[in-house]
């Protein structure tokens, strides 16, 4: 019985995940939730930036992962509108600039936020390293014009920016190595503040430099924005998505249980 | 001029990037906005590249009759689709948007979303507490995925009611990623950027060269 | 239009997921068409996200007598220019030339600044925990993870140091950074489920409300 559970054909988990999935999707579960330590100073920090401020946001996602950081930006934003701070958008992700001026226009249209005096999406830019070094200097330089094509010195939002001097956050909402490239080179050499976002993936990497500070707060994953949409009283994807998840996590870590018991039993009875 | 003018230039602009990094005079720094403008110019064009390299893969496919020719004619189709959508009436074009939308995103995403399957069979199949080292893995993964969830803790809760552990296991987990995660990738992070600028010392003097050729120059 | 796209994306959508039955002509269909829309996107983005903005627009501004500056611009377009040296089979080794420039300039920036941002700092912050036992402001549940702390760092890079030999002390030292090491993988491993499934949550949420929701919206 349990060789015939280790040789399972795989379509049959296949079929368990779909249910795993789509069952509580029906059943619209909300299970409640906790908000963690890295998530609440996440969001601290914005929530202490006074009116007027700017967050300048980095969509450092594609299509193949976009499913986590998208709530977590439709979270942030929406925070950010409605405390009247500005959001200055752009990627370093050769897929996301589409992505990013979608979910922009989506919270804007949403919370009547206006292009160009309440956010502005820059665009895209080949090469992390010298993208980020120049806005350092001046973002003109990297950026003459918005993604719409108006030039930054038409934007009135963009009228006392120049540099990271007036960015009071930069929040990478990232896929991949794009964090290590914000923190090397813009916070490092100009002391620009970060907080990120980012996928369940390279997660477990972020926290050495949460602990020192290079990070002011972590979304993690789906997790993350949940949490985020649970501070802002908002739910969106974030809670529906983590409720969901919960069912799917508790159909791997049953699997791996049962693989396991069956696997000793098997290995015992070979043994004896 | 194949091999030495790439070294010179290599060692050029990585010497002046570092120099430029320790003096903020004037002029060190108009040096240092000019290169990373230049780079900026610079990089759109290495495109070029990839578009060439998988044209000529996929029209190589199609000329030797490799197994499953026919679908290099469906990349040639996306590629000049979007191309001739995007490059003369720009990014912001409905047409462009909506392939974007409804046939580049979708896919993308399923194709990347086929993962979740095979990391729940691969977890059934071969997620094994053989020796210690896979214990450590397997009971941190499963604590880490329960602490998660906001289903953890309640289960947690009721099946570890007995034990001194049954506080939230969401706290467990982020025990685990503030501790000994953190001194795991603590460490890796500091082996991989020893090596990384180890290699960039190479690169600048000249001794890593397989850049030039993709072998050793 | 809108339904029209649904229906498109769920198609693509389904063609790839046929795939959870075994390879087929639909998901090589959508595979093949993937990176060739991938690619397509890639050279519209470059042209008007990367190559009009920086090279052109000032250029052009430079001819018509707008800004002469805009002729230093010239420089680096004939460096990138090189790029397409790649399509002749004589010329292909001038791609070289910018390469070394971009790999120059990304090594010079890098030596300094990742110094300081991972080997000061990360070395800074598994230090740091022991000033304030000194200061006598821990607890002493923070005095043991400040030393699991280091414990944990120095052990695993023991175990990435091959210049000596893996024997004695050294090796239990190792072993001991694999115990960290294996902690730090299962803890990718348990997020890394939780991303996988945010993409196939958000794959299926689609089917069923908008490719299913369209159905019903017709009858």
């Amino acid at each position: 019985m349990f060789e015939k559970l280790l040789n399972m054909n795989r379509q049959i988990v296949f079929i368990l995940v779909v249910l795993a999935v789509i069952i509580p999707m029906l059943l619209n579960i909300r299970l409640p939730l906790a908000v963690s330590e890295p998530t609440q100073k996440l969001y601290d920090y914005i929530d202490e930036l006074p009116s007027e401020s700017t967050i300048m946001i980095a969509f450092d996602y594609g299509p193949s992962s976009f499913a986590e950081p998208e709530p977590m930006a439709e979270a942030v934003m929406k925070h950010c509108f409605d405390k009247g701070i500005k959001v200055v958008g752009l990627t370093l992700d050769p897929e996301a600039v589409t992505l990013a001026d979608n979910v922009m226009q989506k919270i804007a249209e949403e919370k009547g936020a206006i292009n160009g005096i309440d956010y502005v999406l820059l665009g895209y830019r080949e090469g992390p390293i010298q993208v980020i070094l120049g806005m350092g200097v001046e973002i003109a330089s990297v950026f003459e014009s918005d993604y719409t094509g108006t030039p930054l010195s038409d934007i009135p939002m963009m009228a006392d920016i120049t540099n990271y001097d007036q960015i009071d956050l930069l929040l990478d909402l990232a896929a991949g190595t794009s964090i290590d490239a914000w923190i090397t080179f813009a916070n490092t050499k100009y002391g620009l503040k970060i907080g990120a976002g980012v996928t369940g993936v390279i997660v477990s990497e972020m926290y050495p430099y949460l602990q020192t500070g290079q990070l002011v707060g972590l979304l993690s994953g789906f997790l993350g924005a949940a949490e985020y949409e649970k501070l802002i009283d908002t739910p969106g994807k974030g809670i529906a998505g983590i409720n969901t998840v919960s069912f799917v996590h508790l159909l791997v870590v049953g699997l791996v249980v049962l693989g396991n018991i069956a696997f000793f039993i098997q290995q015992r009875k070979e043994q004896g | 001029m194949k091999r030495q003018v790439p070294l010179i230039l290599c060692f050029l602009f990585g010497v002046v990037m570092i120099l430029t990094e320790f003096s903020p005079h004037a002029a060190s720094q108009s040096v240092y906005n000019e290169i990373v403008n230049w780079t900026l110019i610079v990089w759109p064009f290495a495109t070029v590249l990839a578009v060439a390299t998988l044209v000529q893969t996929h029209w190589a496919r199609i000329q030797r009759r490799s197994e499953h020719w026919q679908y290099s004619y469906v990349v040639f189709a996306g590629i000049i689709v979007m191309a001739a959508i995007g490059v003369p009436f720009g990014m912001k074009h409905p047409a462009f948007e909506w392939l974007f939308n409804n046939v580049q995103v979708p896919m993308g995403a399923t194709m990347f979303s086929l993962l979740a399957f095979f990391i729940a069979s691969a977890a059934f199949r071969a997620f094994r507490a053989r020796n210690t080292e896979a214990t450590l893995l397997l009971v941190t993964a499963l604590i880490v995925m329960m602490g998660n969830v906001p289903v953890g803790d309640l289960v947690w809760n009721e099946v570890m009611a007995w034990s001194p552990w049954s506080d939230k296991v969401s706290e467990a987990r982020q025990w685990i990623l503030d501790n000994p995660n953190l001194s795991a990738r603590r460490g890796i992070i500091l082996g991989i950027s020893l090596g990384g600028i180890s290699q960039s010392i190479r690169i600048i003097l000249g001794i890593e060269r397989s850049y030039l050729s993709g072998g050793d120059a | 239009m809108e339904v029209f796209g649904i229906w498109i994306a769920a198609f693509l959508t389904l063609c790839i997921y046929s795939f959870l039955y075994r390879d087929n002509p639909f998901y090589r269909f959508a595979e093949h068409l993937f990176v060739g829309m991938t690619v397509g996107y890639g050279i519209a983005r470059s042209i008007h996200q990367g190559f009009i903005p920086l090279a052109w627009t000032p250029l052009w501004a430079a001819i018509i007598g707008e800004s002469p500056a805009g002729y230093f611009k010239l420089i680096p377009i004939c460096i990138g220019l090189l790029f397409f040296a790649r399509l002749s089979s004589r010329h292909s080794w001038l791609v070289s030339y910018p390469i070394a420039i971009l790999i120059g300039f990304g090594s010079g920036a890098m030596i300094p600044n990742a110094f300081q941002a991972y080997i000061f700092e990360q070395t800074r912050g598994t230090i740091e925990p022991f000033g304030s036992i000194h200061a006598g402001t821990l607890s002493g549940w923070e005095i043991f993870e400040a030393v699991l702390m280091i414990v944990g760092v120095v052990c695993t890079l023991t175990y990435f140091f091959f210049s000596a030999e893996h024997r004695g002390p050294v090796k239990w030292i190792s072993k001991v950074g694999i115990a960290f090491l294996m902690i730090g993988f299962g803890s990718a491993f348990g997020n890394t489920v939780m991303g996988r499934v945010a993409l196939l949550i958000q794959r299926v949420d689609f089917l069923i409300n908008d490719w299913i929701g369209s159905i019903s919206a017709l009858f």
